[in-house]
């Protein structure tokens, strides 16, 4: 049964669900899609121009409801460098989620999450749109001149989760864009009517985020 | 003829050109840049078939003319009285005129029309070389017969042999530049390409491309015309060469050629030596007065994108992966960009270098040598530095006719992507249909076009034969693009259609199978490109959309 439906919404997304990763050059946001999309790391990037698609489809459980819905998940990947800011901006309108990332082996890209935040919140579709701020570059921990500690203070100041990852070695990348997929889905279920493509499940609110990936 | 719409303000390829839309025909059998009024013929092709007797226009030709004419068929409207039908074909009345009274002029005087082989060869010239004039008019009508069966207009231009292996439209420059570029280069020949790694593609060398090759030279012939107008007289006639190559350049040539068109190299052939000489040392100058305030608070920004983009640029070709070469590239982009503070360095700029050095290393190396894997350690000290210096000041000249495409918010880039959206529209109404009805905008995959001149669509080997044409037109790198754009995406155009979602559609827009390119594709875009600017170049009507070509139409009639 659970099978059949998995293998129904691989073909029929319910969401179409578009995110967009942000931060400054360098930090790994090319990466950081290639692993999740690709499952492995790729050394061999060239800086990004202007805005690259990669694409996604996968089933999630919503953490709260626990109501399994099949999405499509459009990733897009921006140039970091400032000079591309006026072209990247234009499509922070049709984007539901963001993945702003900083490089923990480099202070100023730490620095500017403050002034990438402020892009936001002036050109996105809300002003308080989803985001979740990725500390990259967990695995190099010898260079480190960012401490967990200091990034989840700084996190907790701007109102948005904090997670670290590592687009080498793979670490918890998944897990940081399925808990802003969790967290679009939320608002946007909060808007959609309540009984579609439920699964006929029951789930107790408090399940943690569980999703399967179908591709 | 109206006047265009002052309104729909989208003029932006109308040029000074003089000539009106449908003239282009004539030109439609020169080298893309002989203008209609010169007679000269310049190529060795040209002049070995009109020496073995051959009428020089081609089998190619007469289908690509057809599919050019029909895929101009829309510049001339129903009533334009400057055209006639004739039978499946139109033809200019001017021209039927003067035939009919040279018709009537010669049954008056009682001679009886010329021999058959010299009409031939002479009308040829006379079309090809555009002389209209009255007394080579006559041949038109007697060659009516066969160039109505062939579907075209002018029968001269046709020996009815059909080609049907070009799967593009081709302008009459396309024949030509498809043999020069790429004559003999067998299908099977690996193509070196050194695609940059946007699109992941799989890396070969540059061996056969960037080396000399003595045999397809000497076939072409087109060696010794390029040295004889390069080095052949006190100063390079600079339109000759242009001219020359516009369908691609002797690798062995190509970076003298390339300083030539760039303006780099001086036309005057004494002065060359002293005028390399006194750059090369103005840049060494630059980098001792310059290069140590990298780490300068004004400049760090600047030097540490620079630093982090360079080691990452073309991580597949060995040649950029020498630190010797790095702090080369590091050393050209750093200076440039604090001469340019209103742009400064932009993330793509590190790739329009890569062309100019790897053109002028190959220069430099022992002929044979693949420059892609060559260690550059083993080139002298004082011929790495003329190759660094020559690569900065071609940059430098180079983005000098792009800069806004750098300036704040990029306004260049934003105007081409505008006009390729509606230029496509124009040329390829299905296509941009098709893309807008999937939700895909322009920006989304031609931004980067743009940005870095194709570079990251297409192998490396490709952008060096692109650059001989953008080199070669004026405006190239700006103007012209654009068309080059709208000729590749069209080339996609089958396959864009098959695609019937948004992600199909926009990730392959992103990673267009170009990797298997060789010189031939270049020259059929460029070729096509070539049509559409000439098409475009003075045919304001085609800027209107359909509302108000009605509306215009409507009122035209009034």
């Amino acid at each position: 049964m659970i099978t059949s439906a998995h293998e129904q919404l691989r073909h029929d997304h319910d969401y179409l669900v578009k995110f967009l990763a942000l931060g400054n050059s360098g930090v790994g946001k090319t990466s950081l899609l290639y692993q999740f999309t690709e499952g492995c790391f790729n050394s061999q990037f060239t800086s990004t121009v202007g805005i690259d698609f990669k694409e996604k489809r996968l089933v999630h459980r919503c953490s709260v409801t626990g109501r399994e819905q099949g999405v499509h998940l459009q990733l897009w990947d921006t140039a970091g460098q400032e000079k591309f800011r006026s072209l990247t901006t234009a499509f922070y309108r049709n984007t539901m989620g963001f993945i702003l990332v900083f490089d923990l082996t480099n202070e100023q890209s730490f620095l500017d999450i403050r002034s990438w935040m402020e892009q936001l919140r002036t050109h996105a579709y809300c002003e308080s749109p989803d985001i979740i701020l990725v500390g990259n570059k967990v695995d190099l921990t010898e260079q480190h001149v960012v401490s967990e500690a200091r990034a989840r203070d700084a996190a907790f100041k701007l109102g948005v989760p904090y997670m670290e990852a590592s687009a080498a070695t793979g670490f918890n990348v998944t897990a940081c864009v399925l808990a802003l997929v969790d967290a679009v889905l939320l608002r946007m279920n909060r808007v959609v009517d309540d009984t579609r493509l439920t699964l006929g499940k029951t789930v107790s609110p408090d399940d943690e985020v569980t999703s399967v990936c179908v591709c | 003829m109206h006047s265009v719409d002052s309104n729909n303000g989208k003029n932006f390829w109308k040029k000074s050109n003089k000539l009106v839309p449908g003239r282009a025909v004539y030109g439609a059998m020169h080298p893309p840049l002989a203008q209609p009024g010169k007679s000269k013929v310049s190529s060795p092709e040209k002049e070995r078939s009109s020496s073995t007797g051959i009428s020089r226009s081609s089998g190619q030709t007469s289908d690509s003319f057809r599919n050019y004419w029909e895929s101009v068929n829309d510049a001339w409207e129903c009533e334009d009285d400057e055209f006639t039908s004739l039978a499946d074909g139109k033809i200019s009345s001017h021209v039927s005129a003067c035939a009919a009274s040279q018709v009537i002029d010669r049954h008056r005087s009682g001679l009886l029309p010329p021999p058959l082989a010299t009409k031939s060869t002479s009308a040829a010239d006379s079309v090809s070389s555009g002389h209209q004039d009255s007394r080579q008019a006559p041949i038109v009508s007697t060659q009516k017969t066969r160039s109505v069966s062939d579907g075209s207009i002018y029968g001269p231009f046709n020996d009815g042999i059909l080609d049907n292996r070009k799967h593009l439209p081709q302008p009459a420059g396309s024949a030509k530049s498809l043999r020069a570029g790429n004559a003999t280069v067998s299908p099977t020949l690996s193509p070196a390409h050194l695609m940059l790694p946007s699109n992941h593609h799989q890396h070969n060398n540059l061996r056969e491309r960037l080396t000399h090759d003595p045999d397809r030279e000497r076939e072409s012939g087109r060696l010794d015309r390029f040295e004889e107008v390069l080095y052949g007289s006190r100063s390079a006639d600079v339109a000759e060469l242009r001219k020359l190559s516009w369908s691609g350049i002797p690798p062995k040539l190509r970076a003298d050629t390339w300083r030539a068109l760039n303006g780099y190299l001086p036309a005057n052939f004494e002065r060359r030596q002293e005028a390399l000489e006194r750059k090369r040392k103005e840049y060494w100058n630059f980098v001792k007065q310059y290069y140590h305030t990298r780490h300068e608070d004004q400049h760090s920004d600047t030097f540490r994108q620079i630093h982090m983009d360079i080691p990452r640029m073309a991580p597949l070709i060995s040649l950029l992966q020498q630190p010797v070469v790095q702090e080369m590239f590091e050393r050209i982009l750093f200076i440039w960009a604090i001469r340019h503070p209103a742009s400064g360095y932009v993330q793509g700029i590190n790739d329009l270098v890569i062309p100019f050095f790897v053109v002028f290393l190959s220069d430099v190396i022992p002929p044979g040598k693949a420059v892609d894997t060559y260690d550059v350690s083993l080139v002298s000290g004082s011929l790495c530095e003329g190759v660094e210096a020559d690569s900065f000041w071609c940059l430098s000249r180079l983005l000098d006719g792009i800069q806004d495409n750098y300036t704040f918010a990029q306004p260049g880039i934003q105007t081409r992507v505008t006009q390729l959206r509606e230029l496509v529209s124009r040329i390829d109404e299905g296509l941009h249909r098709h893309l807008e009805r999937h939700g895909i905008d322009y920006l989304q995959f031609s931004f980067r076009w743009f940005n870095n001149v194709l570079m990251r669509e297409l192998p490396l080997s490709c952008t060096v034969r692109l650059w001989d044409t953008l080199h070669a037109e004026q405006e190239g790198f700006s103007h012209f693009l654009l068309y080059v754009a709208a000729a590749f995406l069209r080339h996609f155009s089958p396959r864009l259609m098959q695609q019937q979602d948004f992600q199909g559609l926009m990730l392959l827009l992103q990673n267009l199978p170009t990797s298997n390119w060789t010189d031939s594709e270049i020259s059929l875009v460029v070729a096509e490109a070539f049509k559409l600017k000439y098409m475009f170049a003075d045919a304001p009507k085609h800027l209107l959309n359909q509302q108000q070509a009605q509306h215009y139409q409507a009122g035209g009639h009034k």
